[in-house]
């Protein structure tokens, strides 16, 4: 790096003598060597991008899928609120078409999961009529309430808070390919987000029919969608693009009424993120550049992992 | 030659550790030498102003915010004039800093360089290169090292880990390893109870030092083994995990916590057992198994970092930072321990002869002032431990070169932190700039005429009135 003045620390005489025993790394012996020696063996144990992974540029095209459904799913749900503000969509059909979708959707799965695993809990199915029925009539008693929840705030407040709300949405939603076991919720944060903007956007509406209709829309799209759409990507790896395509025609035919503008800018970005983001992934591979050597910390192997076990806490931070 | 070194650090007493201890025999011995060592730290608590410690040994408690750890919030220009009146008052030629987490340590060198005096830095620990906090440090770290006159590292392992982190040509950077007092930790064979085989820990307990190695293998080996117990030092945040492994494995009589225990107690800790366990993830270059060796017990330890250059092989059993390798370790350990394989006790004496007499006269040969080497050896047979002298040699070998060097003009310094990274040269560069203008303006509104030079502490008349005190009294013993 610069001339340094430490060359005259290192002693010509012993270290070029073959008959100098050779160096070794161990700091109890005394070796003839000056102490800014470089050996050889210098830097032996370091080992560079072990966990290298080769992307496949189709692959990643085809797994971005799930991210562009997600977004187009929040763009139709949009969609649909102006529809129905500006009465171009009724709320009986919205509510009526949901709700026959929703049954159709879990029927289908039953089959898919019956199947599938052995021993599936056919008698489930009563305990979930019985819960969708007590649900979906708080939701019609809560609708009066909620529709004017927001009517001392003012609408640039709505629009902003529900924008942020639906990127907190897309932001943290699991966008997990494998999925989980169970048709447990994943990623709680993302879902209430979500449902906490189609609250405030219920409430900008002027009957309690609309509401109630956009906000059991937006449970049954934004919590129960996600699952179903989850199921039928394991089914079948192909049904991934289709739906994506779908999604995307969906989109540009409920929006291309309201504005021009919007359908361009969502063309614009899917094709960002499905064809021009999975090659920079793939471009910027070549810089990457990871260090592993004996300094690491260690991972302790333990035979039984205790909860919390690679949780460092705080007050470790000063060393020696 | 004689210099006036200054050591800066976040880390020093009344805080306890591995840095700590280092700074403070480093400076005593470089006392005894002959130098003026001053030590600039930042207060604790009440603990601000000036102190003198041992020997005149001049301490600087910095009145500064400390944030996270004992170490101080970074102000980078606000410490600057503080810095530059100690450094005028005690004509200081080296600063040396100590410790990469020491916010202090990076100022100390910035400021150091632009003031044109002689930098030099000590790391004592290792660093990953993946997470957050390693990923900040080590650009901090580029920073500092930039420009300075040289690097010192306590073990080959550290000088590697340094070398990546701070893009450094690796002859710059010395291995010098740390030292232990061996006199301080002589092995008492009659302490141990004969009864039990003792197994002493003694550690921060915190994640790092592989705590949830401990955990699991402590119940392990007490079902195994009837005659073994443990004692172990420390406190930490994991220490709620031993107590929970204790209760629930009913080991009251078996396994003793201690709590946090002074450093002068270790010693008396360490004689009564027979086997030193360390489970560290990491460790640069682990102090406590050579002080533990020295108190004669047989080590096991895991194999990370720098541990596999500091023991001889027949003082130490490795094991993986696993579970069931450590367990095989601890076994045959204590099978060593119960046949009498190896006698711990004797490891004192060796770890004595490693730094053998014959080996020190030699490196002395090499050396300009041969004179004032036989002085300072002689004057130190009565005091310390001659590995400290073979510390003591190879500092002052640094500071000669060190000091040899000229100071570079402005312009090289400015190309040397341009190169740290595209964005980072240039705002390192403005960072620089700005603290040379800086200096310049102090230089201005304070000159150094108007700074008033501190008296040097009188060591010889100190040690002499000492001397002769002490003589009659060992004449009446």
């Amino acid at each position: 790096m610069y001339a340094t003045p430490s060359q005259q620390f290192q002693s010509t005489i012993n270290h070029h003598n073959p008959n100098n025993p050779p160096w070794r790394k161990l700091l109890w012996v005394k070796q003839d060597y000056p102490d800014n020696y470089v050996d050889s063996t210098f830097l032996d144990e370091l080992q560079r991008n072990v966990n290298m992974r080769t992307y496949d540029y189709w692959t990643m095209v085809h797994a971005s899928g799930g991210i562009t459904q997600h977004i187009s799913s929040v763009v139709i749900f949009i969609a649909i609120f102006i529809d129905l503000q500006t009465h171009t969509l009724s709320a009986n059909h919205l509510i009526w078409t949901g709700s026959l979708l929703t049954g159709a959707g879990y029927l289908f799965l039953d089959l898919m999961m019956l199947r599938k695993t052995e021993n599936y809990d056919t008698h489930k199915g009563k305990r979930v009529v019985k819960s969708a029925i007590f649900f979906f009539s708080t939701l019609l008693g809560l609708s009066p309430i909620l529709k004017t929840l927001t009517s001392q705030t003012s609408d640039d407040t709505i629009w902003a808070l529900t924008v942020c709300c639906f990127l907190a949405n897309i932001l943290f939603n699991d966008y997990a390919s494998v999925s989980r076991t169970g048709d447990k919720i994943l990623g709680s944060l993302s879902t209430n987000a979500a449902i906490f903007a189609s609250v405030l956007l219920a409430s900008r509406l002027d009957t309690n029919l609309d509401v109630f209709g956009l906000l059991s829309f937006a449970v049954q799209w934004f919590a129960l969608f996600p699952i179903f759409r989850r199921h039928l990507q394991e089914l079948n790896s192909n049904i991934q693009t289709v739906l994506t395509v779908v999604m995307l025609l969906m989109c540009i035919v409920m929006f291309s009424h309201i504005s021009k503008a919007v359908v361009s800018l969502y063309i614009l970005g899917f094709c960002f993120l499905t064809f021009i983001c999975p090659y920079w992934l793939i471009f910027i591979q070549k810089y990457k550049n990871e260090i592993h050597g004996p300094w690491d910390e260690a991972r302790p192997r333990l035979q039984r992992p205790r909860r919390g076990l690679y949780r460092k806490r705080t007050g470790n931070l000063k060393i020696m | 030659m004689l210099y006036n070194i200054c050591m800066v650090s976040d880390f020093f007493y009344p805080n306890m550790g591995g840095v700590e201890s280092h700074l403070y025999l480093l400076s005593q011995c470089l006392i005894l030498r002959g130098h003026k060592v001053i030590i600039i730290t930042h207060a604790y608590g009440n603990r601000t102003g000036v102190r003198y410690l041992t020997n005149g040994l001049k301490v600087y408690y910095v009145p500064t915010l400390v944030i996270h750890n004992e170490a101080t919030l970074p102000t980078i220009y606000g410490f600057f004039p503080l810095f530059r009146n100690i450094l005028i008052r005690e004509s200081i030629n080296i600063v040396h800093g100590h410790g990469a987490f020491s916010s202090l340590c990076h100022e100390g060198i910035l400021h150091s360089k632009t003031m044109g005096l002689k930098a030099c830095f000590t790391d004592h620990s290792l660093f990953g290169f993946a997470d957050a906090s390693s990923i900040l440090t080590n650009k901090l770290l580029k920073f500092t090292l930039s420009d300075i006159d040289h690097v010192i590292c306590v073990s080959h392992t550290s000088k590697e880990n340094t070398v990546l982190r701070a893009a450094l040509s690796p002859r710059n950077v010395s291995v010098i390893p740390n030292a232990v007092v061996a006199s301080q930790f002589q092995p008492d064979p009659s302490a141990a109870d004969p009864n039990w085989i003792t197994i002493v820990v003694i550690s921060r307990q915190v994640y790092r030092k592989g705590m949830d190695l401990l955990v699991a293998v402590i119940p392990r080996i007490c079902s195994m083994y009837h005659n073994v117990r443990f004692i172990i030092g420390g406190d930490g945040p994991k220490r709620i995990d031993l107590e929970q492994m204790r209760e629930k494995h009913l080991l009251h009589d078996r396994v003793e916590l201690l709590g946090p225990v002074k450093h002068h107690q270790v010693r008396n800790i360490l004689i009564q057992g027979n086997i030193f366990l360390n489970t560290s993830l990491t460790e640069a270059f682990c102090i406590a198994i050579v002080e533990a060796a020295c108190a004669g017990l047989l080590v096991v330890s895991t194999k990370v970092g720098g541990v596999p250059e500091v023991l001889p092989s027949h003082m130490i059993n490795y094991a993986m930072p696993e579970e069931d390798d450590l367990m095989i370790a601890v076994s045959k350990a204590i099978q060593m321990i119960k046949i009498g394989e190896v006698d711990p006790s004797r490891f004192n004496d060796e770890l004595k002869d490693m730094y053998s007499w014959s080996n020190v006269a030699e490196r002395t040969e090499k050396v300009n002032h041969a004179l004032h080497d036989i002085y300072f050896y002689a004057h130190l047979i009565s005091g310390l431990n001659i590995s400290i002298c073979i510390y003591i040699y190879i500092s002052r070998q640094v500071y000669d070169s060190i000091s040899q060097s000229q100071p570079s003009p402005l312009i090289e310094r400015l190309r040397r932190y341009y190169g740290c990274g595209l964005y980072a040269g240039k705002i390192f560069c403005m960072v620089m700039a700005l603290d040379y203008l800086f200096w310049r303006f102090l230089e201005f509104v304070f000159p150094k005429d108007s700074i008033e030079r501190a008296q040097p502490f009188p060591y010889k008349r100190y040690r002499d009135y000492v001397d002769k005190v002490e003589e009659p009294k060992a004449q009446l013993k």
